[in-house]
C-alpha cells in the first residue's frame, strides 16, 4: 500500500469512528427529545435510525440485484 | 418600457450578437443581458403584462404570476452561473447556444398561453441541442439527434393538444387543465417528456453526459425545470402525479449505484429530485406547492453544482469515470470542498438548502395521508444520500488514489461553483430568504427539534450502513459498463421490431417482383413465338394477353408500394 492510500485509509478508520459515535449519541438522543409523529410508523423507537440503515443496505442489494439483469457491456451501443 | 419585452427575450436576440465579440467583452455582454432580463422579471408583478393578437390567435407573451418570480430568479442566477463557469472553454458556440438556451426557458416562463409557450418550448430543444454536440466525444452526435427528436416531439405534442383545446373552444390560457381529456392528457404527456416521467427519461441520462462541460451544467438547470413549473400551473393536485413522482423518486436510485459514470450518476439523481417535486404538484396543497418551488429553486443551484464539480473534473483528469477516478481532494481541495457543499446540500443535511425545501414536500406528503409515498420519499432520501451524497464525491475525491497529479479547477469554475455552494448554505442557514418568494407564506416549523432529529439519525444511519458495506467489502464495485435504461427501447427494441417487421415485408416483395418479372419474360417469350408463326391472330392475342399481364404486374407492383411507403 502507497504512502497516499495508507493515509486515505487512516481518514477512512477515523471518519468511521466519527460517524458511530455520532450514531450512538443520536440513538441516544431519542430517548431524550421527543419525536413528533404524524403516523404510527414514525412513532415506533428508533424508526429514522433502522430505516436510514435499512434504506441504504436495501439500495445498494437492488442496485448489485439490478447489475445482474442491466448491466452491459461499455460498447454496448456501439456495437450497431 | 422594460416590462413590455418578454423577459429572456434579450438574452435570446442578444445571442446572436455573442458569436462576433472577443472573449472578455463577450462575457461582459452576456452577463449584462442576463442582469437586463432579470431587472424586467423582477419587475413584473402577478397579472397579464403585455398580449397581443397573430392570425386571429390572442396570445399573451408576457403573464406572470405567484410560480414565475422564484423561478425566473432561479434561471436567472444559473444562466450567470452558466457564463462564468464556461468562460475559460472560450467556446462561441457553447455561450452563444447556451444564452439563447436560458433566454428561451426564461421566456416561457412568462408564456400565457399555449402557442406562445410552444415556441419558447421548442426554443430550448433547438438552442441546447448544441450544448450536446459541442461536448465533441464519441457519443455526442447520436445522443445529440436523440435529445432533439425527443424534446421536438414534445412540442409537437403539446401543439397537437393545444390546437385540440383551441378547437373545442376552451381557449389557449396556459392555466389547470383536466388530464381526463384528450387535450390535456397530451399536454401532460408533452410536459412528461421533459420532466423526465418514468419511461419517457432515457433522454436525460443519454444527453447530459455526452453534453460539454458547461452545458450539462446548463441542461441540467432549465428544460427539466421548466417542466415542473408548467405542471404546476396546469396540473396542480393531480393524483396521478402523486404515484408517477414515486415512481420516479424510487428507480434511478437503484441505477445510480451500479452507474460508474458519475456525470451519469447526477442525471438519475436529477430525475430522482424532479420526483419529489413531482409528487407536491400532485398533492397540490399550500404547504406542497411551496416545497415543489423551494426544492425546485435549491435544486437548480446545488444539482448544477454537484454537475460543475464533475466538469472541473473531467477538464483536469479527462475522465468521470469512478472506476478510473480517486484522490483527487489533494490536488483539488477547493472542489472537493464544494462538491462537498453539493453533496451534503441534496442529501438534505440540516443547514444546507435540500434540508429546507425538500422537507415541505415529505411533510405534505404524511399530512395528507399519503403514508405510503412517504415511506418511498424517505427510503428514497437514503438512495439520495447513496448516490449524490456518497458515491459523487467519495469515488472522486477519496476512495483510491489514482496517482492524478493534476492542477486545481479554472479560477472561473471556482468562482462559479463558490457561489453555488455559498447560495446553498445561505438558503440552508436563512431559508426565510428564499421562503419570502414562494407562493404562500411558510407555516411549517422545519427546525423543529424532533424533526431535525428524525433527519439526522437517518442520515447518519445511513452514512453507517455505508461504512458498514464497506469495511466488509460488500460495497459493488464501479465497473466499465453500459446500465441500460429505457432509451434502451427506442435504441435497441424499437428498431428490431420495426426490422423485423420490414425485414418480412421486403422479402415478400423481392420475391414477387422477381417471380413476376420471370413470369414476364417468359410470357414475352411464349408471345413472340406465336407471332413468329405468323398467324396475325394468335399474335394480336399473344400481344394482348402480355399487356394485361403487364399492366396487372404494374397494379400489383403500385400496390405493394402504397403498402409499404
Amino acid at each position: 500500500m502507497s504512502k497516499k492510500e495508507s493515509e486515505l485509509a487512516v481518514m477512512g478508520r477515523k471518519a468511521s469512528r466519527v460517524i458511530l459515535a455520532i450514531c450512538i449519541l443520536l440513538a441516544v438522543a431519542e430517548f431524550i427529545i421527543h419525536r413528533h409523529s404524524y403516523s404510527d410508523a414514525e412513532a415506533f423507537p428508533l424508526f429514522y435510525s433502522l430505516f436510514g440503515f435499512l434504506a441504504f443496505i436495501s439500495v445498494v442489494i437492488g442496485g448489485i440485484l439490478l447489475r445482474e439483469f442491466i448491466m452491459r457491456d461499455k460498447d454496448y451501443y456501439d456495437a450497431d | 418600457m422594460l416590462t413590455n419585452i418578454p423577459p429572456g427575450l434579450v438574452m435570446i436576440l442578444g445571442a446572436a450578437l455573442v458569436p462576433l465579440l472577443t472573449h472578455t467583452p463577450r462575457q461582459i455582454f452576456m452577463l449584462g443581458l442576463i442582469l437586463l432580463s432579470g431587472l424586467q422579471a423582477w419587475q413584473l408583478d402577478p397579472g397579464v403584462h403585455l398580449t397581443t393578437t397573430i392570425m386571429g390567435l390572442d396570445l399573451t407573451l408576457i403573464r406572470a404570476d405567484a410560480l414565475t418570480k422564484p423561478f425566473a430568479l432561479a434561471f436567472h442566477i444559473m444562466a450567470a452561473l452558466g457564463v462564468i463557469f464556461g468562460m475559460n472553454a472560450n467556446c462561441r458556440v457553447t455561450e452563444s447556444s447556451g444564452l439563447a438556451y436560458a433566454g428561451a426557458a426564461i421566456a416561457a416562463l412568462f408564456a400565457g398561453d399555449f402557442i406562445t409557450l410552444f415556441i419558447f418550448w421548442e426554443l430550448t430543444a433547438f438552442t441546447s441541442v448544441f450544448l450536446i454536440l459541442k461536448g465533441n466525444r464519441p457519443g455526442s452526435l447520436g445522443a445529440a439527434m436523440r435529445y432533439l427528436v425527443t424534446q421536438v416531439s414534445s412540442g409537437v405534442v403539446l401543439l397537437a393538444g393545444a390546437a385540440l383545446l383551441y378547437s373545442q373552444g376552451q381557449g389557449l390560457t396556459v392555466g389547470p387543465l383536466d388530464a381526463t381529456t384528450l387535450p390535456g392528457f397530451l399536454i401532460l404527456l408533452a410536459f412528461g417528456v421533459k420532466a423526465a416521467f418514468p419511461f419517457l427519461n432515457g433522454w436525460m441520462q443519454d444527453a447530459y453526459p455526452e453534453a460539454s462541460i458547461s452545458g450539462t451544467v446548463m441542461l441540467s438547470a432549465f428544460t427539466s425545470k421548466l417542466a415542473v413549473f408548467v405542471l404546476a400551473q396546469c396540473f396542480l393536485g393531480l393524483e396521478w402525479l402523486v404515484y408517477i413522482g414515486a415512481v420516479m423518486i424510487a428507480f434511478p436510485v437503484f441505477f445510480a449505484v451500479i452507474e460508474n459514470d458519475l456525470r451519469r450518476v447526477l442525471a438519475f439523481s436529477s430525475n430522482n429530485q424532479i420526483g419529489f417535486m413531482v409528487i407536491g404538484i400532485g398533492i397540490g396543497t399550500e404547504l406542497a406547492l411551496n416545497g415543489v418551488v423551494a426544492h425546485a429553486f435549491a435544486h437548480i443551484i446545488f444539482k448544477s453544482l454537484l454537475f460543475m464539480t464533475m466538469g472541473a473534473v473531467l477538464l483536469r483528469t479527462g475522465t468521470t469515470k469512478a472506476n478510473e477516478l480517486g484522490g483527487l481532494w489533494r490536488s483539488m481541495p477547493l472542489t472537493t470542498l464544494f462538491c462537498l457543499v453539493g453533496a451534503v446540500s441534496i442529501s438534505c443535511f440540516p443547514l444546507f438548502s435540500g434540508y429546507v425545501t425538500k422537507t415541505l414536500t415529505v411533510a405534505s406528503a404524511i399530512k395528507e395521508g399519503y403514508f405510503w409515498v412517504w415511506m418511498v420519499m424517505i427510503f428514497a432520501s437514503a438512495g439520495v444520500l447513496e448516490h449524490s451524497g456518497i458515491k459523487i464525491p467519495y469515488f472522486a475525491f477519496f476512495a483510491h488514489d489514482r496517482g492524478f497529479k493534476v492542477k486545481e479547477a479554472p479560477r472561473n469554475m471556482l468562482v462559479a461553483m463558490g457561489i453555488a455552494s455559498l447560495l446553498s448554505v445561505i438558503i440552508g442557514v436563512y431559508p426565510n430568504a428564499l421562503y419570502g418568494i414562494l407562493p404562500y407564506a411558510v407555516t411549517f416549523d422545519v427546525w423543529e427539534a424532533g424533526h431535525l432529529l428524525g433527519e439526522l439519525q437517518l442520515l447518519s444511519f445511513a452514512i453507517l450502513a455505508f461504512v458498514f458495506l464497506m469495511v466488509r467489502g460488500l460495497y459493488p464495485p464501479e465497473i466499465d459498463s453500459t446500465v441500460l435504461n429505457t432509451d434502451w427501447f427506442f435504441r435497441k427494441l424499437a428498431p428490431k421490431i420495426i426490422m423485423g417487421i420490414v425485414r418480412p415485408l421486403w422479402a415478400v416483395y423481392s420475391v414477387t417482383v422477381n417471380g413476376l418479372k420471370l413470369i414476364l419474360l417468359d410470357l414475352m417469350d411464349f408471345a413472340g413465338g406465336q407471332i413468329n408463326k405468323s398467324s396475325i391472330g394468335a399474335g394480336a392475342m399473344s400481344t394482348s394477353v402480355a399487356a394485361g399481364i403487364f399492366l396487372t404486374i404494374f397494379a400489383l407492383l403500385l400496390a405493394l408500394r402504397f403498402l409499404l411507403v
